[in-house]
Order: C-alpha cells, then sequence, then structure tokens
C-alpha cells in the first residue's frame, strides 16, 4: 500500500474522502468495505444541531453539483452519542470537520470532542463560515481571523488540526500562511467555489439560497492551481482535493504539492470510489518503481 | 440493506410515446426491494453527470426488476439504448415503501413518470385481491398504455380527451367517491409536481387519507448529501434525527410522505 505519514499518523492510503461526502461513515457500509478508505472526514459538526437551507438544496451543472446545504448537522451532542461510537470501530483514520459562527463555537465543538475520547486523529475546521462577530465575513477570507482561529483551537487539541481553504478569496496563500503561523499541522484545499444557477423557464434560480457551492471535476484545474499556490509559501503538509475523479487526478495533485488528497463529489455516484483509486495508484506505483506516492510531492516541472 | 448491484440488462421495451420499460436482471435487489421503494442507476460507466438517476421499481420478483422511464435526457437516452447482455450499476433498495393498503379502498393514481410505482403497488393489490381502483392521468393517448376499463374501474384520463376521460386524475378520482365513506378510503399517488400537488390538496380539504411518492434531484440516494430535501408542514418533535425535524430527506425519510405531512410537493 502506499502509505504516507502525516504528522504522527499514518494513512494506509493517501486518499481520503471529503467532509460532506461520505456522512458519518456508516451510511456506505453495506456497499463498501469503509475499513480500506485512507481515511473518512465527517460531515461538518456545529456546536448546536442545525436544519440547513430550505429545498432546492442541489442543482447538476457541466462535470459538477452546485450545493446549499447550510451545515445540516446532528450537532456535536449528538454527534458523540450516536456518531463517534461507530467511527470508533472502524478500521480508517478519522478526522472530525467542524463548523462553527465564532471563534467560542469552534472551541467549544472541538473541546466536547475532546473530552467525548474518540479513536480520530484530527480535525478539519471549514472555516468558510460566516463570522457572526465580525459581520457575518467568511474567517476563511481573512489571513488574520484564520489566523487567531488555528491559534485558539491549537491550544486544545494535540490531533492533527487542518485547516479547510476557501477558493473564494484574494489570495489563498495568504490564508495559508495565516494556518501556518497559527499552528496547523495541515491545510486541506479546496472548499467549493460560489456558483449559480437558473432555470430559464420559472426565471428562478436553482438553488433557494441563490449562490451554491460547486464542486466536481470542473473545478480540478482551480484546485490544482491553489494547491500548488500554497505549496509555494507554506512549509506544513497540504490535503488536495476539488473534483478528483481519476488516478491520473491524484497524482496530478500531489506533483502539484500535496500529501493527501480526498475525493469528494464522486463519492456520491460512486461510493467505493476512494478504495478503487488507492488500488490503482499502488499499481501505478509499483509501475513506476516508486515506494509511495508521496515521492512525487511537488516534483512538477516548468516551462 | 442497501446494495450496490451489477445488473443485467435483459429486454427494453416501447410501451407507450417516449415511454419504455427495461428488466434487469437484478437477483439481490429483486429480493429486497418493496413495491414503491427505488434504485440509483448509473446509466453508464463513462457518465460525465456527478448524479445517478433514482427511479422506483415498475415490478420485481424471480431475480429481475423492471423499471419504467420517459427518455427526457442524457441519462434516459442512454438507458432505452442499453443493449441485451449489458451490466449496469444499480444502488438501491433505497427509500420508505407503500404501506397500508389492504385495509382500506385503496385509489391508485398515477401520471407522467411516476406510473412506475403506482403500477407495481396495483400488481401488489390485484395479488392480494385487495379492492382498489387505479387511475392514470396523461396529455394524450399516445402517453397511455393501458386501455380505459371503467367497468373494472380503471381509468384514463387525458388533457384533450383523446382517451378515456377529458379533464385531469380528479375528475374520476371525485365519482368514484361519491356514495363512499372517505374514511374508508386512502389515495396512494406518484406523478408530476403539478398533479401531486393537486391531489394532496384535495385529499387534505376532503380528510382523505393519502400518501404521495414525491421525485426530486438526488446526487446520493442513501442520505449523505442532504440535498433532496422536502419541507414539513409542521416542524417536528418525534423524528429520528434532531436536525430533520423542519425538512425530511426524500431518499431516506421518504420518498413516501403523508399528505398533510408536507408543505408542498414542488420540490
Amino acid at each position: 500500500m502506499s502509505s504516507v505519514k502525516f504528522g504522527n499518523v499514518e494513512f494506509a492510503s493517501p486518499i481520503l474522502v471529503a467532509s460532506g461526502t461520505y456522512g458519518y461513515g456508516h451510511e456506505t457500509a453495506s456497499m463498501v468495505d469503509v475499513n480500506k478508505i485512507g481515511g473518512i472526514v465527517t460531515k461538518s459538526v456545529t456546536r448546536h444541531p442545525r436544519e440547513g437551507n430550505p429545498p432546492p438544496r442541489i442543482a447538476e451543472t457541466a462535470s459538477g453539483m452546485l450545493n446549499s446545504i447550510g451545515l445540516a448537522n446532528v450537532g456535536v451532542d449528538e454527534y458523540c452519542k450516536t456518531k463517534l461510537p461507530y467511527l470508533n470501530e472502524i478500521d480508517t483514520k478519522i478526522i472530525i470537520n467542524i463548523a462553527g459562527t465564532a471563534i467560542e463555537d469552534y472551541v467549544e465543538t472541538l473541546q466536547i470532542l475532546e473530552a467525548a475520547g474518540g479513536n480520530h486523529v484530527g480535525y478539519e475546521i471549514n472555516i468558510s463560515c460566516p463570522n457572526v462577530k465580525e459581520g457575518g465575513m467568511s474567517f476563511g477570507v481573512s489571513a488574520q481571523m484564520t489566523e487567531s482561529l488555528t491559534t485558539e483551537l491549537r491550544k486544545c487539541t494535540s490531533k492533527l488540526l487542518v485547516m479547510k481553504l476557501s477558493p473564494n478569496v484574494t489570495s489563498i496563500e495568504d490564508i495559508a500562511q495565516g494556518a501556518e503561523n497559527g499552528g496547523a499541522d495541515a491545510v486541506s484545499a479546496i472548499n467549493t467555489l460560489v456558483g449559480m444557477g437558473i432555470d430559464i423557464n420559472t426565471r428562478k434560480v436553482k438553488i433557494h439560497t441563490t449562490f451554491g457551492g460547486l464542486s466536481g471535476p470542473a473545478i480540478k484545474p482551480v484546485a490544482l492551481a491553489n494547491v500548488h499556490k500554497i505549496f509555494k509559501v507554506v512549509n506544513i503538509p497540504i490535503i488536495g482535493l476539488g473534483g478528483i475523479s481519476s488516478t491520473e487526478d491524484v497524482i496530478e495533485f500531489v506533483l502539484a504539492g500535496a500529501d493527501l488528497v480526498q475525493i469528494g463529489t464522486l463519492n456520491y455516484r460512486e461510493p467505493g470510489i476512494a478504495i478503487r483509486l488507492a488500488d490503482e495508484l499502488d499499481q501505478y506505483c509499483q509501475n513506476n518503481k516508486l515506494t509511495s506516492i508521496h515521492d512525487l510531492k511537488g516534483l512538477v516541472e516548468y516551462h | 440493506m442497501i446494495l450496490n448491484e451489477l445488473a443485467i440488462v435483459k429486454s427494453t421495451e416501447r410501451i407507450a410515446f417516449n415511454t419504455f420499460q427495461t428488466f434487469l436482471n437484478s437477483p439481490q435487489i429483486s429480493a429486497s426491494i418493496k413495491s414503491g421503494q427505488f434504485i440509483n442507476i448509473l446509466p453508464t460507466d463513462n457518465w460525465d453527470k456527478m448524479m445517478r438517476r433514482p427511479m422506483s421499481v415498475a415490478s420485481q420478483g424471480g431475480g429481475m426488476i423492471s423499471i419504467i422511464y420517459k427518455v427526457v435526457g442524457e441519462g434516459t437516452e442512454f438507458m432505452k439504448n442499453w443493449s441485451e447482455g449489458e451490466i449496469v450499476d444499480l444502488i438501491g433498495p433505497l427509500g420508505n415503501y407503500w404501506k397500508g393498503y389492504t385495509q382500506k379502498f385503496s385509489i391508485l393514481i398515477g401520471g407522467g413518470v411516476g406510473i412506475a410505482p403506482i403500477l407495481n403497488l396495483y400488481y401488489e393489490l390485484e395479488i392480494s385481491g385487495a379492492d382498489n381502483a387505479l387511475i392514470m392521468g396523461a396529455r394524450n393517448s399516445a402517453d397511455h398504455f393501458m386501455e380505459h376499463q371503467p367497468q373494472n374501474r380503471i381509468y384514463m384520463t387525458t388533457d384533450d380527451g383523446s382517451l378515456g376521460i377529458h379533464g385531469n386524475v380528479l375528475d374520476p378520482l371525485k365519482t368514484i367517491l361519491e356514495n363512499r365513506d372517505i374514511g374508508n378510503v386512502k389515495i396512494f399517488a406518484c406523478g408530476p409536481p403539478a398533479m401531486m400537488e393537486a391531489v394532496r390538496q384535495f385529499s387534505i380539504s376532503k380528510g382523505i387519507e393519502c400518501d404521495l411518492a414525491l421525485e426530486t434531484l438526488m446526487a446520493c440516494g442513501f442520505g449523505i448529501c442532504q440535498g433532496c430535501t422536502v419541507a414539513f408542514e409542521k416542524k417536528k418533535t418525534t423524528t429520528e434525527h434532531s436536525y430533520r425535524n423542519r425538512f425530511g430527506l426524500v431518499c431516506m425519510d421518504g420518498p413516501i410522505f403523508e399528505s398533510k405531512e408536507i408543505k408542498t410537493c414542488h420540490l
């Protein structure tokens, strides 16, 4: 297996499944051997349960989809009670994605999860959320807010702390450096791009909240560019994601500078894709006499 | 238990205008799927779309399932052209299923692409011998594949009067309900949103028990994407999931909902 060591954690495969695209891990268990997935990043959990946005929440686009779910989730208390026990039992690396609307929200949620004592290896922090105390501006658009949030969370855990970056910013490099300065173990990039669709018959927007997050193969080149920009300016590991649908895509992300990758939207169509691609990646490593895909990190060449 | 099964295409037959029925050899799903449930279909391995196509099954048994669909886009175009022996990736059985159809007089209403789960229930009722009536609505006779047989309580309606009753599905429904104890009637419906909403409002206004099988866009079909929501009429307090009290998932909490439970059929 082309395992990757990441901080103190060894991932059996460099291919994880992205937050929001694999629920809480148990939903696909009758179809897929989830123990074979490199890691599962669970759906964003918040301090309190959230009902999410009214329908319609999704729309199909060219090689992608729009979504505006509104962080519908069980809330951290129920997460600890009903989701963690299953996650503790399965033999894959669990990273818990956390969302919030104030630094205190994130801190409290993370502390509750720490106290629950699960086997999870780390946290991924969704910073594409509005900071209600800063006029609703997203944490992820400010290097300073990202750094402050990272600093506060770093104090609360020695597990992996991964900041998930938004591409909807002027300079993703600045934000990545903010996360690094705050003590993050890694960054993951990218979250979805802001998008919109209109039904020309009804003249209505296709998503209730007008704007949604665009994901899927359509955004892969954007994701790749952002991963490479981040790679140029930080020394911490990078988890690359955005529209990955093939082994070639995974290798591209590694060449651009990623240490690990996540599969997102494609999980909906093929729940076992992370395992299939990991097997194909092993074959690629064997064929190319690589001990691990990680040997290719950042080795992209320029004209 | 949700399965990911590779099914084998057996046959495809054109049953009405632009409407096809495909039989698939899918032994595992066929053995466990119930009337009203659906499967999520990957029309082709080289599919550049992100979403499978969810479809209710029209029949199950003997290792086979069948689906009925109108060719409306790229996915159904692929499906129509499936050849015999072709392998198709299915996920299922998904969702809840029809219940409470043997206790009362069942009135089944189907229209458009919603005929599959209604036909499925009709077969169940015919097998069990339970008393029922079947109403199928369409724009014109070319969309229909059954005969108008009021003597057997099978009613076809058309918008243009080219077959059966000139009107919509509510017309025969009202006739059937005349001189009937509405407390002993249950309506089961599946069809286009406008038809479903009309049936929903009618059933509520008359106080008739009514179950509706909803259809909407789904990214996964098994509760992960949280995309296929329907708004509940009243916030629930007793659902299994604390965060699904205002909005239900059509894939997991449905596709079948009670008419008074939801706000609208326009999703």
